[in-house]
């Protein structure tokens, strides 16, 4: 058993701020109070607007008595002040813990407003140590509230990771609209727009975390899903694209894919004798998922890289299989006690890592990039952009000061 | 007549004098007052600056008029030094103003009659520097210290700090604080918050330590040197966690004293702090502009401490002298020495640094050119309140130093990339032009991590909303008009590069029309302050205004535009 938990938040936090960035939706956290005011401060970094967040602060009584009664009225309370299309009641551990009856207040609330779609998703617990399953959760809630909407012959459907995804998909919508492909993404930033994904003829998810999206949007609005892989870095983005045109013979994006690829690989190959010369060892750990996309992106460059991954789905398998025999990436799946073991072990030479595993990681002077931090890290420039600054983010100078300063003066 | 050999700057900003130096230096003395032999206006002048950075001080003056300094002013130098004498303080200070250095005065012959015995005189030359003004002060004030006393074992002389000298309170207790913890003693700060009696005594330190040596104190510890045998320390700057340990050890190395457990206490407890998750994640992000004139020693200083141990870019420094700047060279590209207001501004927006650090004026241009992060680092500064606590200097000052700056810039940074607490998320699915979309993957690139992927969902935002009320898509022109108003503080100057590629084109002619404020169309009042603040938007995004403040002003259940109510809805937009 693990001694510390390693991840960005609760999988809470992560519906609720998935949730959060989508206009027309509003989440409704079920929950006590430290439950409310803990994921509304965790979430408030990466919500765009809306910062407030409803909750129903779950008290004694209700756990005792029940907080249906509660949780409805505060459903009631939130329509009638903000009259947004859907309302998605987060379902967090205490409520799960009493067996709260959820879907009996939505029934009765369905009766009561027809016009009003309110869906429900479990967190907390339910997800213990997948912090970014909590968007699966949130999105498959919002999945529920569409409606059938007639497909479009030949269209492709991209579905994404996160909320924060939202809006952020240009590097690679631009290229299907260039191709004229038809396509709807998933999220978008706003309900009505994002309902649309129902009308893809196929599904392709982009990140490993929307299995259960996925599987949802299949089995209730029809259409086949693929993975292919996670278009991250070069290869990995053309793959992705290649497969697609592929799939809807379209020589269009193959011919784009085939520009892009002349753009890029000479940056590439100065960017691979940079890692081949200071010879990197990435240690990739528990992030958003972008654990194994990013970490995807060292390996192309060169990088010896180690993941200790979030989550172990189906998505996931195929996306560990793929790196290991194209990259010879090592996954860390066994439990450890304390990051600080892993790296003592491991020995790299730069760590990407949670908020909370910061101050482990800085006092062994370790390089230290923030999972976080590094997300939409699809397509081509992404992948150069992280390549190019790597050395310069990396800031190896001012740890060489430090390691002078605490070699003189200990610390 | 001779040509002039000036080069004159149209818009200078003007640095003190050399008799603010001297009177600086006079007035940070207890128990000593000061007279400055001038004019009324210069008196006040004088005084009432001095009050803006200082708790409190005592200058009185001879009240010069104009005949007064044509006929000599002796008489009146005369009567003012009776009045201050019988007062019996521990010294008189005479500082003259230009005026009286023109004429000549007999300053020296009138204190000789009156024969007040601890009457220091002090004649800053016209066209002197601070520092030269500081120095001469100094040096004259030296003739107040008693030669013979005996030495204090293991006692230092902080040899520099003056009044108006930025943040010197805070330093001074800091410094202090650091070489009690190892046993050291402050003998005599020379010369601001010492008493008169440890000026007298300043011989009695066994070393000098200077503090500022790119600005002053450096000669008059070389003075003391050769008086009075006090060897003096001016090669460490002790800004920084390194440079503070450094210093602290070459100090305890002087009294042969063992630092080793006090600092690695003390350095245990820095890295304890730098290891901490907002320092590296936002400090590796951050660029700096230093615009710091009066304050050469704290350019260096901070720039070195906030480049080589928390990974700062420094973009941009401005300072006073020569030494300061090759100094700085090192590890800045773009090295200013007193440059004019119009090459500051032209920096600050080419180089669009996170933060900017300096005085008042550089606050002002950073202001109007958008600049929204600033920490006050050096004078002039028109009303800014500073104490002990808040050092720049020492092992509290390095964790002040990242503080100030972390919390300036992240929270700026953070706020910046929100909408209303209670705001829309979006406006609906608009299409984006591919020329668009490219350059926001461009202009993300340019953003720091700490702050991408939300600054990046402001502008998608904000582009869509502006394309819905022009009943266009997303087009190119649209994102680089959100890029330039919308983004986290001053990143503009980089998507220059964004824009200005060959490819992109300009922005449709028609937007130069011209459109006057009286053919809008208004859904709901307007008064006249709000209708005059659309003058101040361009032509093609009136209209759109319109809308845009009449929406806010729906959702927040006003029946009215006021002029307060455009104001609120452009700083919502973070314009």
């Amino acid at each position: 058993m693990p001694l510390k938990h390693y991840e960005h938040c609760c999988s809470t936090i992560q519906a609720l701020a998935s949730l959060g960035k989508i206009e027309g939706v509003i989440p409704l956290l079920h929950g006590p109070q430290p439950c409310s005011y803990q994921n509304q401060v965790g979430s408030m970094s990466c919500r765009p607007a809306q910062l407030v967040t409803a909750g129903t602060l779950v008290n004694k009584s209700d756990v005792i008595f029940g907080g249906e009664a509660g949780l409805k009225q505060q459903v009631k309370n939130l329509y009638a002040k903000y009259h947004p299309k859907v309302i998605v009641i987060i379902n967090t551990c205490i409520p799960q813990l009493i067996g709260e009856d959820i879907e009996g207040v939505i029934i009765e609330l369905k009766k009561e407003i027809p016009e009003l779609k309110v869906s429900t998703c479990l967190t907390g617990f339910n997800y213990p140590r997948s912090m970014p399953l909590g968007s699966d959760a949130a999105w498959v809630a919002v999945i529920d509230t569409f409606e059938k909407q007639e497909k479009v012959p030949g269209s492709i459907g991209i579905v994404g990771r996160t909320g924060q995804d939202a809006g952020n998909l240009a590097s690679l919508e631009m290229f299907f609209k260039k191709a004229e492909i038809p396509y709807f993404v998933f999220p978008t930033p706003h309900i009505d727009s994002m309902s649309k994904i129902v009308c893809a003829e196929k599904y392709y998810p982009i990140h490993i975390t929307p299995w259960l999206t996925c599987k949802h949007l299949s089995e209730n609005f029809g259409g086949e899903v693929e993975f292919i892989e996670i278009p991250a870095g070069i290869q990995g983005t053309s793959n992705f694209l290649r497969a697609v045109a592929d799939r809807h013979k379209n020589q269009k994006l193959h011919d784009l894919v085939d520009e892009e690829e002349k753009r890029v690989m000479p940056e590439l190959e100065k960017i691979k004798e940079r890692f081949a010369k200071e010879k990197v060892r990435m240690l990739m750990v528990s992030g958003p998922a972008n654990e194994v996309s990013v970490g995807k992106i060292f390996a192309e460059f060169g990088a010896e890289v180690f993941v200790v991954p979030s989550m172990k789905n189906k998505f996931y398998q195929q996306e560990k299989k793929l790196m290991q025999e194209r990259y010879g990436v090592t996954f860390i799946e066994e439990d450890f006690d304390m990051i600080g073991d892993v790296i003592d072990r491991i020995k790299p030479t730069a760590v990407s890592v949670e908020f909370q595993a910061q101050p482990e990681c800085i006092s062994r002077l370790v390089p230290t990039f923030i999972n976080m931090l590094y997300l939409c890290e699809y397509g081509y420039d992404y992948a150069l952009d992280l390549g190019n600054n790597f050395f310069k983010n990396m800031h190896k100078p001012v740890y060489e000061t430090w390691q002078n300063l605490v070699r003189k003066y200990g610390g | 007549m001779n040509e002039t050999q000036k080069d004159f700057k149209m818009q200078e900003l003007h640095t003190p004098s050399a008799f603010e130096g001297a009177l600086w230096t006079c007035l940070g003395i207890k128990g000593a007052d000061t007279i400055f032999h001038s004019p009324p206006g210069c008196y006040i002048n004088q005084h009432v600056n001095a009050l803006v950075n200082d708790w409190t001080c005592e200058l009185y003056s001879t009240n010069l008029s104009y005949a007064n300094i044509m006929q000599g002013a002796e008489d009146r130098m005369e009567t003012t030094l009776r009045k201050i004498a019988a007062k019996k303080p521990g010294a008189i200070l005479i500082v003259t103003a230009p005026t009286v250095e023109v004429t000549r005065d007999d300053v020296e012959g009138v204190a000789k009659k009156v024969n007040f015995k601890e009457t220091v005189i002090i004649h800053p030359p016209i066209g002197g520097s601070l520092v030269e003004g500081k120095e001469t002060a100094f040096i004259k004030i030296l003739d107040l210290v008693d030669p013979k006393v005996k030495k204090v074992p293991r006692s230092v002389n902080i040899i520099g700090p003056t009044f108006s000298t930025f943040n010197w309170r805070a330093d001074v207790y800091e410094l202090t604080r650091m070489l009690a913890g190892i046993g050291v003693m402050v003998n005599c700060v020379y010369t601001a918050g010492a008493t008169i009696d440890q000026i007298k005594t300043a011989a009695q330190a066994e070393l000098n330590l200077c503090i500022y040596p790119y600005d002053s104190g450096v000669l008059v510890a070389k003075e003391m040197e050769k008086r009075f045998g006090i060897p003096y320390m001016a090669d460490i700057i002790p800004i920084g966690f390194g440079n503070s340990a450094a210093w602290l050890e070459s100090v305890a190395g002087f009294f042969k004293i063992d630092a080793g457990p006090y600092l690695k206490k003390t350095m245990a407890n820095a890295f304890e702090f730098i290891s901490s998750n907002m320092v590296f994640a936002v400090t590796f992000e951050m660029t700096a502009a230093l615009s710091l004139e009066n304050a050469n020693t704290y350019a260096v200083g901070i720039s070195e401490f906030l480049n080589k141990e928390v990974g700062v870019g420094i973009v941009m420094t401005a300072v006073g002298n020569h030494d300061a700047a090759k100094r700085l060279e090192a590890l800045c590209d773009d090295v200013l020495i007193c440059p004019t207001i119009e090459e500051k501004r032209d920096k600050f927006v080419e180089k669009g640094p996170m933060v900017i650090y300096g005085n008042f004026y550089d606050k002002k241009v950073s202001m109007d050119e958008g600049f929204k992060n600033f920490i006050f680092s050096d004078i002039p500064t028109i009303g800014y309140l500073s104490s002990e606590n808040c050092p720049f200097m020492g092992f509290m000052g390095a964790k002040y130093l990242v503080e100030g700056l972390v919390n300036e810039v992240y929270m700026g940074i953070f706020l910046e990339t929100k909408g209303d607490m209670m705001g829309a998320i979006s406006t609906g699915a608009v299409p984006w032009d591919i020329e668009a979309e490219q350059a926001m993957i461009k202009v993300g690139e340019m953003i720091p991590h700490f702050v991408r992927a939300t600054a990046l969902k402001k502008l998608h935002s904000v582009a869509e909303q502006i394309a819905k009320e022009r009943g266009t898509n997303v087009t190119l022109s649209i994102f680089r008009e959100v890029s330039d108003k919308f983004t986290p503080t001053k990143f503009k100057a980089k998507f220059s590069a964004v824009f200005d590629d060959g490819a992109v084109p300009a922005p449709a002619a028609d937007e130069d029309e011209e459109v006057p404020v009286s053919s809008l169309t208004f859904t709901m009042p307007w008064n006249d302050e709000a209708k005059g603040m659309l003058e101040l938007v361009p032509s093609p995004f009136r209209q759109a205004a319109v809308s845009g403040t009449e929406d806010y002003a729906r959702g927040k259940s006003r029946d009215t535009v006021i002029g307060a109510t455009v104001e609120e809805f452009r700083k919502e937009l973070g314009m």
